[in-house]
């Protein structure tokens, strides 16, 4: 169902064209290039709510880590905590370790700023700014200070976010012009133009359509040659064929199984996961 | 008993009583309806009072009657049940056009009038020398870091305003100093022609996609300027007032009139109406002089509107007050404007959810509710009293009247930014994007429209202010124009309130006073119209 036609990225095909998911077998050597982020008993509280409970786990360089789990499991709260996006919630409170690289980013000296330009994020609405689709793209590049031929740069994010063909006679219309799977993968351009480490992605799919959706995918499997990306999403089976790593939270904000994918789908170790991806509960 | 039972049905439906419903429905109409109509009632009395409009021949209004109400009335009517668009076009071009004028009417009154053209052209170039320097500068903005490149620019602008004493002449004083001086037609079509041409071009080869284009049409508004101060006098009037009426009113609406035929098909036929009204009142003008029929005895006239106060009625006129309220609102807006939108994202974007922020946001609702006469006497305690200044000159009116209507500004503009979508401000944040860039780059391009528009409605109740002005002390009547920030300043509904007093007589009653009230409208209608443009422009593309 994926087998994507885009001309621009032969290279990849051979990897993307693993449509059924559980790809376990073939990233494993990938694995091997060592863990980017590390959580150790992270806790979040908003207010007096306790939204995360002690959440540790490793997330490995160049793979795709799906989080799935009910609503208000606290997946998205964890995806924010990576990236720091939750200290512009006046009321959240982060307690734990968050290393990336080995740097915790809650240390004091860790600039929350610097750490978002190193972090790139794709939020659940596709959210482009008002702005022409080339300003859109350039936004990250603009702001960081980052030099270079940015109609290159352009050219490269939005072929990387499978969206150039369909955009590139009109780069200086408005980006919100575009359809919602459209803005979504400009918004995926956006995120990766000044060349992330990490990629977040908060149910990036979840405000579109089938078609849509299916691109989106094909485009995360792409996407982790290069970069680590991390992504939350309700759908199960888009977590079954996209990603390598796979973290079930259910109610309750605690992490109950993190694993490789093919083991959290075919042979899960805790009852509770096997009821949730059974549809028993959830 | 089957048919029993329907018609048993039938009837058992009955009547529901809805007399209750009714009687509201209507009370809350008339309530509704009241304080417009006796608005109504009172504006068509004192628009009759001031323009008379009963005291004009038969012939001129049945002329006027058949070469403009009639066409408009046919050609609005059929775009009507046509196309509306096309009769939204065609009405805001006509619209557009009564407004620049009137604001044209304001432009010469302080590039001509109040500040002299060589004056305001020195200063011009004072200010554009250092303004293309900052520009050059940013180009190498990664290479010179930000201190330097900052007071580069500060120390190029105050050399260029003020110089050094003694030493190095400033470039306006140089500019005023010079052997040979342009006279002022040239420099007023150069000065506003330019800023037209500018404007004319950059929006032409926006929409033609076509840089060529908009240096051919950015031409064309020069070219057409410097024909106005031509052909001025040989139509028996002075250069000066053609070149203003025609850089500030007819270039603009003729190319947005042109833009749009070029660029909205469908909706081009809506320039007819334009045309109508236009090349009506044309003829009709021509037409009732030719036939010599009178028109009305209109107190509102061009003797009203460029005369100074007289002890008679039909002498007095309105000039240096319309002067000096358009020299407070300009003062009230360079005031208002910058600290009113700077305390907005203050409280928005930066200032926590704490005590003393909640604290300052009940304060701000409750001053923007405090009498204008408290306002007028904290300026005259604070500005006159505390800081010694003299009574009643433009810049205390203007800060008077700026503190009053701060809150407002404040408030509104905080709506503008609370507007804008959270998402947006997220998006930013996940790319790594400061505070300060998230505001300047996404949050205020998006709230500007709306902020514009509270600040604009807010300049509205400025202008209609006295209270604070007669705490002040600003004199009741001024015979010439205020010229400077410390000179004296009279305002429109200050002469419109010392002729209902102070030369209380039944000529300045029916005469003087109705026409005051009616510029003083026309020029708020005028000012708001702006804003709801403004709104809808806003609305539609959001």
């Amino acid at each position: 169902m994926t087998g994507t036609e885009d001309p621009t990225n032969d290279e990849m095909l051979v990897q993307t064209d693993v449509s059924e998911g559980l790809s376990a077998s073939e990233s494993s050597p990938k694995r091997d290039a060592g863990t980017v982020i590390s959580s150790n008993d992270i806790n979040v509280w908003y207010g007096d709510d306790h939204a995360l409970t002690d959440i540790s786990m490793e997330i490995p360089e160049n793979s795709v880590t799906a989080m799935i789990g009910p609503s208000g499991c606290g997946k998205s709260t964890f995806l924010r905590c990576i990236n720091r996006m939750n200290d512009l919630i006046d009321v959240a409170r982060v307690e734990g370790d968050l290393t990336l690289r080995g740097k915790n980013v809650y240390d004091n000296d860790v600039d929350p700023v610097a750490l978002r330009r190193r972090v790139g994020m794709v939020f659940q609405k596709p959210n482009p700014f008002p702005k022409s689709i080339y300003e859109n793209v350039i936004y990250g590049l603009k702001i960081q200070g980052i030099e270079g031929d940015y109609d290159e740069i352009v050219e490269k994010s939005l072929k990387r976010a499978a969206l150039w063909d369909e955009v590139k006679d009109r780069l200086h219309e408005s980006g919100l012009d575009l359809s919602g799977g459209q803005q979504q993968r400009l918004c995926i351009a956006r995120a990766i133009a000044p060349d992330p480490e990490v990629l977040l992605m908060d149910e990036p799919a979840s405000a579109l359509d089938p078609v849509a959706t299916s691109q989106i995918e094909d485009l995360v499997e792409e996407l982790a040659e290069d970069y680590t990306v991390v992504i939350v999403t309700h759908n199960m089976q888009q977590a079954a064929r996209i990603s390598d790593k796979t973290a079930v939270f259910l109610t309750g904000g605690e992490l109950v199984e993190f694993d490789d994918t093919q083991k959290i789908f075919e042979n899960p170790e805790s009852q509770r996961v096997e009821d949730y991806i059974t549809g028993k509960f959830g | 008993m089957a048919t029993d039972t329907e018609s048993g049905y039938a009837e058992g439906f009955g009547q529901v009583s809805r007399t209750v419903g009714t009687v509201f429905r209507y009370l809350l109409l008339a309530a509704t309806m009241f304080g417009i109509v006796t608005l109504a009632v009172l504006l068509v009395y004192v628009a009759n009072d001031a323009i008379q409009p009963l005291t004009a021949d038969a012939g001129w209004h049945l002329t006027f009657f058949l070469t403009l109400v009639v066409p408009t009335t046919l050609v609005g009517g059929y775009l009507y049940r046509r196309n509306t668009d096309a009769l939204k076009l065609g009405s805001t071009v006509v619209g557009m056009l009564a407004v620049a004028v009137l604001f044209s009417g304001g432009v010469a009154i302080v590039f001509v009038d109040i500040i002299p053209p060589l004056t305001g052209f020195s200063y011009a170039v004072g200010l554009v020398i250092p303004a293309a320097l900052t520009v050059i500068l940013t180009k190498y903005e990664r290479q010179i870091s930000f201190t330097p490149r900052v007071a580069a620019t500060g120390a190029a602008f105050f050399l260029s305003l003020f110089g050094v004493p003694g030493y190095l002449h400033s470039i306006p004083e140089l500019v005023q100093k010079a052997p040979v001086v342009p006279s002022d037609w040239v420099i007023l079509a150069l000065v506003l022609g330019g800023v037209a041409a500018l404007v004319v071009g950059q929006y032409i080869a926006r929409i033609r996609e076509d840089a060529t284009a908009g240096l051919i049409a950015g031409v064309a508004a020069l070219v057409v300027t410097g024909l106005a101060a031509l052909l001025g006098p040989l139509l028996g009037y002075d250069s000066n007032s053609f070149v203003v009426v025609t850089a500030v009113a007819v270039v603009p609406t003729a190319t947005y009139a042109g833009g749009a035929a070029l660029t909205r098909k469908r909706e081009r036929i809506g320039l007819l109406l334009a045309g109508t009204v236009i090349v009506g009142s044309l003829v009709g003008a021509a037409a009732v002089d030719l036939l010599g029929f009178a028109g009305p005895q209109s107190w509102v006239n061009w003797q009203f509107l460029t005369n100074p106060h007289s002890s008679s009625a039909e002498r007095a006129g309105l000039y240096p007050a319309i002067g000096g309220s358009i020299l407070l609102m300009v003062t009230v807006a360079a005031l208002s404007f910058p600290t009113g939108v700077g305390a907005a994202v203050y409280l928005e974007e930066y200032a926590p959810d704490n005590r003393f922020t909640r604290f300052i946001d009940v304060n701000i609702s409750n001053l923007a509710g405090v009498p204008s006469v408290v306002y007028g006497l904290l300026g005259l305690g604070v500005f006159v009293t505390y800081l010694g200044q003299a009574t009643g000159t433009v810049i205390i009116g203007g800060a008077t009247l700026a503190l009053l209507i701060l809150p407002i500004v404040i408030i509104s503009s905080r709506e503008a930014i609370r507007a804008v979508p959270q998402d947006m401000r997220q998006a930013s944040y996940g790319m790594g994007a400061t505070r300060w860039q998230t505001v300047k780059n996404v949050v205020l391009p998006e709230a500007f429209p709306g902020i514009l528009t509270g600040t604009i409605l807010a300049l509205g109740r400025a202008i209609g202010e006295t209270a604070p002005l007669i705490m002040i002390g600003a004199p009741n009547v001024l015979f010439s124009l205020p010229t400077e920030l410390t000179s004296k300043v009279s305002a429109m509904p200050l002469q419109v309130y010392a002729w209902s007093t102070l030369f209380a007589s039944e000529d300045f009653y029916t005469k003087a006073v109705p026409a005051g009230v009616v510029v003083l409208l026309v020029v708020l209608l005028a000012m708001n119209s702006i804003a709801i443009v403004l709104r809808n422009k806003f609305e539609s593309e959001s």
